[in-house]
């Protein structure tokens, strides 16, 4: 009889591009020796669609329904970020009452994104009630969405010099009584999941990262600040009106997955601050910059006179971005989301470089899970808080 | 924020320095713009990580014109325990159409990884000592530049009336 001889080769296992998560199609080819993982691989471009090249060829009004598959579940963000590269660009000043709808908008994107993370990082964990409740939340949000901008998730909503549209009436009390209802909420997941023993075994000491190296490997967000680095562009860019508000920044020290959960629990309670106090401070007054600006390339032309001048209001479609470049970025909450525009004389942008944050913040994956078991893989790649529609492009 | 007098800062310590770059002036924020050769960015790079530039926010390439350069940018920036107005500077690199390479920053940034093999990946810019440079974001099979302005896209035809 032949006794089977143990092999000690080391084992690859691919986690295919299909998964049962919602990362996306994201496929890992590990190098395991038992239970302990000796090598990590991420193969991405499952869902490449060529946003770059794309942007070259469209104006910015046409682009815009574009940007929100980027990143689908925080999509305020993405069109911001695509509003406020060319408005920097060009100058273009935006009215007080629209920066103020814009940052409400992008801090509920941001609570929406947070939620939509802690449901597959705690069922990735294994906990599966989570996900039910973090949807719970995000059907409120989404209602408040479609009341303003038409669309539960893919709103085309942002412009270049404010929003599309107004706040419809009663809004604004709509958004109070979620804020409320919202704090409890939290308050809930955290009596289920912060002082949970199983959780803090599983998470925390996992995936640690030190301070200068998360710096090194280009980290931003969450992640950055779980490490015990201050650095959140909306206190360091001031871009829309953020400093009008009193909010601070959401840091821990210890740089493992504990740390991460913790800045971003505490990023939605900031975020909820934020929302409140925009919503008391909201000013009247237009949402649109209304003002027409033609290149008056023809000296005289009629078209610059007081009479067109308000008539077509929405500037973007014959908007032209002029020979410069830029570097525009906002604080998504996956980390910092960047466009590098190089415009041409010409309604078409020249080159439109998205620097996603999942994608800079994933390559870090092989570096963390080199000693860590096999079920620990799961608890870093939810951590990290990709999302593959921005790191594919 | 921009910096409220445009000054060449960096360029200004460069040439104290001795250190062969040009200044290609300020872009639309008031961010400093140098531009490096390629035989000197290697040493260059160090000297910057030196001086001080820790955080490789972004590094992307892009085609200068049909026909001519491709351009490799670099955003560096300086983060800092307690400030709030970090400095900042764009680098770019030019390199010729037919042979472009350029030395690898990997070793420096470790955030280079992916970003330059998504630049080797859309342009065909190859960069030297990068440990795994193969395509990202296209299949390991692609053949062709896919970002390049006189890319043309395999098996794509355009439908036309039949005259």
């Amino acid at each position: 009889m032949t006794v089977p001889v143990t092999r000690k080769d080391l084992m690859i296992v691919n986690m295919g591009p299909h998964h049962p998560s919602m990362h996306g199609v994201l496929r890992l080819i590990l190098t395991l020796d038992g239970e302990d993982v000796i090598d990590c691989e991420p193969i991405l471009g499952y869902l490449h669609r060529g946003m770059e090249k794309i942007a070259e060829n469209r104006t910015i009004l046409q682009y815009l329904p574009y940007v929100t598959r980027w990143d689908y579940l925080a999509t305020m963000f993405t069109e911001a970020i695509t509003v406020n590269a060319p408005e920097k660009l060009e100058n273009v000043q935006v009215p007080q009452r629209a920066s103020y709808i814009r940052v409400i908008m992008l801090e509920l994107s941001r609570i929406a994104s947070h939620l939509l993370w802690l449901g597959p990082f705690m069922a990735d964990i294994g906990a599966q009630t989570p996900f039910f409740y973090i949807f719970r939340e995000r059907e409120l949000i989404y209602n408040l969405f479609e009341a303003a901008t038409g669309m539960r998730m893919m709103h085309n909503y942002f412009r270049i010099g404010g929003v599309a549209a107004d706040l419809p009436y009663g809004w604004i009390e709509k958004c109070f009584d979620f804020c409320d209802y919202f704090l409890t909420g939290v308050v809930e997941y955290q009596k289920l999941i912060t002082r949970n023993p199983i959780f803090l075994e599983r998470v925390e000491g996992v995936g640690i990262i030190g301070g200068e190296e998360a710096v090194n490997w280009g980290l931003s967000g969450p992640m950055l600040r779980a490490s015990g680095i201050q650095w959140d562009l909306r206190k360091v860019d001031n871009y829309e009106c953020y400093n009008e508000f009193d909010w601070e920044i959401q840091w821990q020290k210890e740089g493992d997955s504990l740390a991460r959960y913790l800045v971003r629990i505490g990023e939605m309670k900031e975020s909820i601050k934020m929302i409140q106090q925009a919503l008391e401070g909201i000013p009247g007054g237009p949402y649109e910059n209304l003002e027409v600006r033609r290149f008056d390339r023809a000296k005289n032309s009629e078209w610059n006179d007081f009479a067109y001048r308000f008539k077509s209001k929405k500037p973007s479609p014959n908007f032209e971005l002029s020979k410069q470049e830029l570097y525009a970025r906002v604080e998504a909450p996956k980390g910092e989301l960047g466009i590098y525009l190089i415009g041409d004389n010409s309604v078409f942008p020249w080159r439109w470089k998205i620097r996603p944050p999942g994608f800079i913040n994933l390559q870090i994956l092989p570096e963390l899970v080199k000693r860590m078991k096999l079920a620990d893989i799961m608890t870093i790649l939810g951590s990290i808080d990709i999302i593959m529609g921005e790191v594919d492009r | 924020m921009e910096n409220d007098h445009l000054q060449n800062y960096l360029s200004d310590w460069l040439v104290k320095y001795e250190l062969v770059h040009r200044s290609l002036g300020f872009d639309s924020r008031g961010i400093e713009t140098l531009q490096i050769k390629v035989e000197d960015w290697d040493s260059i790079a160090v000297i910057f990580y030196v001086y001080g530039y820790n955080y490789l926010r972004s590094q992307c390439v892009y085609d200068v014109a049909p026909g001519g350069f491709l351009g490799s940018v670099y955003h560096l920036t300086k983060i800092q325990y307690g400030t709030y107005n970090p400095e900042e500077v764009c680098i770019k690199v030019f390199v010729p159409r037919k042979n472009p390479r350029i030395p690898s920053v990997f070793w420096i940034w470790r955030s280079a990884d992916f970003q330059e093999r998504e630049s080797y990946d859309m342009l065909g810019i190859s960069y030297e000592n990068h440990p795994r440079l193969k395509r990202i974001l296209m299949p390991e099979s692609w053949i062709g530049w896919p970002l390049r302005k006189d890319y043309i896209t395999p098996n794509f035809y355009e439908i036309q009336d039949a005259r």
